[in-house]
């Protein structure tokens, strides 16, 4: 999966990974796609559900990769 | 078995689940002891052995007097409690192979997380309580000094919100063009699930020893306060967001897990003490309790978490939260300082009293007036929630869809 723009949260605790993704996305195209890391647990929860709500797409379902989870996400 | 597995360690359990079973498990710990799932208390006689350490003479601290600083934290049974949240959510962390030393790129959070533990810390002493005592296991125990905490909370969490969203505050991560790094790193062997499993059962000897050495009230803080770890870490319980996330975006899962998991507590906790006659934990009330549950709620925001969230969060290797317990540690502390030393006590908690609902209104009325305040608190949540969802700015002029 290719990506636009890549946001690397690791090591970052909620609620940053949540307001880092929005701020993020509010400055992007619409159509273009973000690549979040995060490896906060609480994230793996509250990202995916908080930029639905705010109505961005997920352009594919989070994947978990050892102790960090990837997300795509469509502007 | 590898799905059973994989169902309770592999994710997360639902959040409303897991609340309410650590409302149930609450409920009965009341019941077996006479005491409450509480934690604070006992960071601040931890606070107290450390200054003792340093050659402090603390029997002439009224604080200490109050909490009954005596004996070793091994010795006592909410230091089991303690010492059981941290194994249990360690044990369930191992075993879903979840531990990473994680350690924010962003420096001002260690700050931060000092700053905002110390004024949570010393708030919720202040108020005789964190989101335990004062809250989640306050409201059950029907003592109306939980119910001033959960609004004073609120009112500093939303400030604690207002800090936490400007620039100098939550700080700029760097946004890469491009997509992900291919990957190279090659999943090792798994081996945290095996040292998680022998810890369970290092854990269960112990257990198994307090019972045949004559201390059950050990034992039994051993075991519940092990399934209150497992529970919260299983479940990512975190008050902090119940608040905080409200604030933010108007998300109300968290917020109406709690309520929901409070209204069960209380219902068996009025069972049980109509049928045994247990006296319910009553805390004082005062203008310290509004006071120091608007210190906690602006404290656990600026932390990124409260007294028990950092339990966990630590188990799971996130450095940021040793810099939170340090801070609570601090705050505890330094109200039990300030209570006598500084008059703290004069001037915000001497004019108060217990108050509890039972003996004031009759069980049957402690319970109506409980439940009623908590549906209250359920619809101010949606309430707030759609109003918040409504005012959010939509992207790109895109209509929302209802769903």
């Amino acid at each position: 999966m290719s990506a636009d723009f890549t946001l690397d949260l690791r090591g970052e605790s909620c609620p940053y990974p949540v307001i880092y993704t929005l701020d993020a996305l509010k400055e992007m195209q619409k159509g273009q796609v973000l690549h979040v890391v995060t490896d906060c647990p609480g994230s793996f929860r509250n990202v995916p559900e908080e930029v639905v709500t705010a109505g961005y797409k997920l352009a594919k379902e989070p994947e978990k990769s050892g102790q960090e989870y990837l997300f795509y996400i469509e502007a | 078995m590898k799905t059973l597995y994989n169902r309770v360690f592999g994710q997360y359990w639902n959040p409303v689940m897991a609340l309410v079973a650590a409302g149930i498990f609450s409920a009965a710990y009341f019941g077996l002891t006479g005491t409450v799932w509480a934690v604070t208390g006992e960071f601040t006689r931890l606070g107290g052995h450390v200054v003792e350490f340093f050659g402090v003479d603390t029997s002439t601290w009224a604080y200490f007097d109050l909490v009954h600083l005596e004996g070793s934290t091994f010795a006592r049974s909410d230091g089991w409690i303690v010492w059981g949240m941290l194994i249990g959510a360690l044990i369930t962390v191992l075993l879903a192979n979840n531990f990473k030393i994680r350690k924010p790129k962003q420096k001002r959070r260690y700050v931060q997380g000092l700053i905002g533990g110390t004024i949570a810390g010393f708030g919720a002493r202040l108020a005789m309580g964190c989101n335990l005592a004062a809250f989640f296991t306050g409201v059950p125990q029907f003592s109306f000094h939980s119910w001033i905490f959960i609004v004073a909370t609120g009112l500093g969490t939303y400030l604690g919100v207002k800090v936490a969203k400007t620039k100098w505050w939550k700080g700029k991560p760097k946004l890469m063009k491009g997509g992900p790094a291919p990957v190279t790193a090659k999943e090792k062997q798994v081996i945290q699930p095996y040292i998680g499993g022998l810890i369970a059962l290092l854990y269960a000897a112990l257990i198994a020893w307090f019972f045949m050495t004559g201390r059950p009230l050990l034992g039994t803080a051993a075991i519940f306060g092990a399934i209150f770890g497992i529970l919260i870490e299983r479940g990512q319980i975190c008050f902090t967001s119940a608040f905080r996330d409200l604030w933010i975006t108007g998300r109300t899962l968290m917020a109406k897990a709690i309520v929901i998991a409070m209204a069960i507590s209380s219902l068996l906790t009025i069972i049980i003490i109509a049928n045994t006659g247990m006296t319910p934990i009553t805390q004082v009330t005062s203008i310290g309790t509004f006071v120091g549950g608007f210190l906690f709620g602006l404290g656990i925001v600026l932390a990124s978490s409260c007294e028990t969230g950092m339990m966990y969060r630590l188990m799971e290797g996130q450095v940021l939260y040793l810099f939170v317990f340090a801070g609570n540690l601090i705050g505890v502390t330094a109200l039990a300082f300030a209570w006598d030393h500084l008059g703290v006590y004069n001037l915000l908690v001497a004019g108060g009293e217990k108050l509890n609902l039972i003996p004031a209104m009759g069980p049957i009325w402690a319970i109506i007036a409980t439940l009623t305040m908590l549906t209250a608190c359920y619809l101010f949540v949606d309430l707030y929630s759609k109003h918040k969802r409504g005012t959010l700015i939509l992207p790109k002029g895109e209509k929302r869809i209802v769903s």
